[in-house]
């Protein structure tokens, strides 16, 4: 691939644009950075507008850009899984978080491993969630590299050896400056330029490649018609139906456990700004359904047939299928600000999910387990540092490790996260749970779910559960989930009698 | 909420069950896995579900205004949940 200059010019020109705006950003809202939720938080005191472009910003994310249509591309309709999963999402919102942003504002909460701790009074089942938090989130960042390495490969900056790697490791130099000086005003700031470039490709992108390819009836025809629709349920399996539900439905419930979704959320200026966004993040959905598209768009224009993109395709399989479109039907300069919205797009939530890694090591290890009486000038250098620590990590991982890896850890992410559930939404909603009972369940859905997708080698999440002989394939994470609340519901009663017992004693 | 009993909560929080929609347009999956209709060459199961967004935005909404409503006119705004939205914030 040659350099393509034109593309490449506007690209950076973005980039460094955007590097300003987060510097500029630890000026906004001017406060003292030196506090914990000031720096990790953004002072929670972000409004409608903000908390929008921030958390539309931060949950879709880079990697979902890419790796959404190229499941459409490669997989078909059981892809399109991402739709009903973002519909389900906003009810979930709208349910549970405006009350743990209460309680988590009036206790001076900044994680969920806070709010465990403090609602169950359990240093265990705290450390559970925060290194759960940890442990599923590291990956995710790196996933993020993936996408920006991606694009960075179709510009056609040189992709071998040491010196492939400089332009992502500027690019996460950049990032780890700017978080460190401005923590979670930056990524606030930066979403807003990400989500508009965001929106302006797909707006162009739905318009100008359906006009060049005959429109949507003529896209949807070149597709193959096996993947047009789900596998109907046959020979005593009900197919693909139950797998396209419950992967929707697991990851809508997980999502917001994720600790960068929990600090967008923490980080609103009230629970009305929640309900809120729990409606105008929608428009987010929609355009991850249109983006979904984009894979038969690339179907349809035989992106895989144009010799100029073989490398690209051999490098990064179908991963390269949306820049490779974006390559055959946008002008240069348009190309370049497509894939700066991509780019982009991983800096903001790798930006906030290292933020909340940080939050969760300082407020739930380092606090709980090292320095408890430590200052709030401490608490908020040590995040700092460890928001950099997070991000070397990230880079060191996907650069020496291959991505098979890191994206089969964030499919075991997920099942890990979703274990989180439990402690969180009881916490909320009930008394009558026992912090030891949730450990247990937690500990029986995290292995149950790591089984489950061990049993399939790593590559899926879609367990085949057989329920009277019938196969019900579905996703692992909520197959597990439902048996850490059983286990967590049955063995509550009773350990609540011991420990009251315990008491008396 | 102490002391304003099942009634009270009812009163309050009824609209949100409205939100068991969005996740009745999508929970039985053999209804919109076909082709037809289809609307200007897309197929059914595309087309349903990007409206189903819509149409769970509108959900969302509706019940956010409702509760609204409900907070305004018999004043049991339940110190939990809204008593700490800073007004005037809007960006």
């Amino acid at each position: 691939m040659n350099l393509n200059v034109t593309a490449a010019s506007v690209f950076i020109a973005l980039f460094l644009f955007v590097t300003w705006v987060g510097f500029i950003a630890a000026r906004w809202r001017k406060a003292d950075l030196n506090v914990l939720h000031e720096w990790g938080l953004g002072g929670r005191r972000f409004g409608t507008v903000v908390t929008w472009f921030l958390l539309g910003g931060d949950l879709y994310t880079a990697y979902t850009f890419i790796a959404v249509p190229a499941l459409v591309y490669g997989a078909g309709a059981m892809g399109f899984f991402a739709v009903p999963y973002t519909i389900m999402i906003y009810p979930i919102l709208f349910l549970v978080f405006p009350r743990l942003w209460a309680i988590a504002r009036e206790r001076g909460h900044v994680t969920a491993a806070d709010f465990v701790r403090e609602r169950f009074d359990s240093r265990l089942l705290a450390l559970a969630v925060a290194l759960t938090g940890l442990v599923a989130t590291m990956p995710y960042i790196a996933l993020q590299l993936i996408g920006m390495e991606v694009v960075i490969g179709a510009l056609g900056f040189p992709t071998g050896g040491f010196t492939g790697h400089i332009p992502l490791i500027i690019a996460f130099i950049i990032l780890a400056a700017f978080t460190y000086t401005s923590g979670l005003r930056a990524p606030a700031l930066i979403a807003v330029v990400k989500d508009m470039l965001i929106f302006i490709t797909i707006f162009a992108a739905i318009v100008i490649i359906p006009a060049k390819l005959g429109g949507y009836g003529a896209i949807f025809a070149s597709v193959p018609q096996s993947k047009l629709l789900l596998a109907p349920p046959s020979g005593g399996s009900i197919g693909d139906y139950s797998a396209y539900f419950t992967l929707a439905l697991g990851s809508a419930m997980a999502l917001f456990l994720y600790p960068h979704s929990m600090t967008g959320i923490l980080s609103a200026s009230s629970g009305k700004v929640i309900r809120r966004n729990a409606a105008a993040l929608s428009a987010y959905s929609f355009v991850l359904g249109l983006i979904a598209l984009l894979g038969y768009m690339a179907i349809a224009a035989g992106v895989d047939k144009n010799p100029l993109h073989a490398a690209g395709f051999a490098q990064y399989g179908a991963n390269f299928a949306v820049p490779a479109l974006f390559l055959d039907m946008f002008p240069s300069w348009f190309v370049g600000v497509a894939f700066a919205a991509i780019a982009i797009g991983a800096l903001v939530p790798a930006a906030i999910m290292s933020i909340a890694c940080a939050n969760l090591f300082t407020r739930n290890l380092y606090k709980e387990y090292w320095k408890p009486h430590c200052s709030d000038a401490e608490e908020a250098r040590v995040a700092k540092i460890v928001s950099l620590v997070v991000k070397v990590g990230a880079v060191v991982f996907i650069l020496a490790i291959p991505h098979a890896y890191a994206i089969q850890l964030q499919l075991l992410g997920g099942i890990w996260i979703i274990q989180l559930l439990p402690a969180i939404l009881l916490g909320l909603f009930t008394q009558r749970f026992n912090a030891n009972a949730l450990l247990l369940g937690w500990a029986a859905g995290t292995a149950l779910g790591t089984y489950m997708a061990a049993s399939r080698g790593f590559v899926s999440s879609i367990y085949p559960l057989e329920i009277f002989g019938l196969a019900v394939p579905g996703y692992a994470a909520l197959y597990s989930v439902v048996v850490n609340f059983l286990v967590a519901a049955a063995l509550s009663p009773a350990l609540n009698r011991l420990t009251r017992r315990a008491g008396v004693a | 909420m102490a002391g304003k009993g099942k009634r009270g909560l009812f009163a309050r929080y009824w609209p949100r069950f409205l939100l068991i929609i969005p996740f009745g347009l999508v929970v039985y999956v053999p209804f919109y896995n076909r082709l037809e209709p289809a609307l200007g060459g897309i197929p059914f199961f595309y087309w349903y579900q990007l409206s189903a967004i819509i149409l769970g935005a509108a959900v969302a909404l509706t019940v956010y205004f409702l509760e609204t409503r409900i907070t305004h006119t018999t004043d049991s705004k339940p110190a939990d949940v809204d008593a700490s939205g800073t007004p005037g914030d809007i960006l």
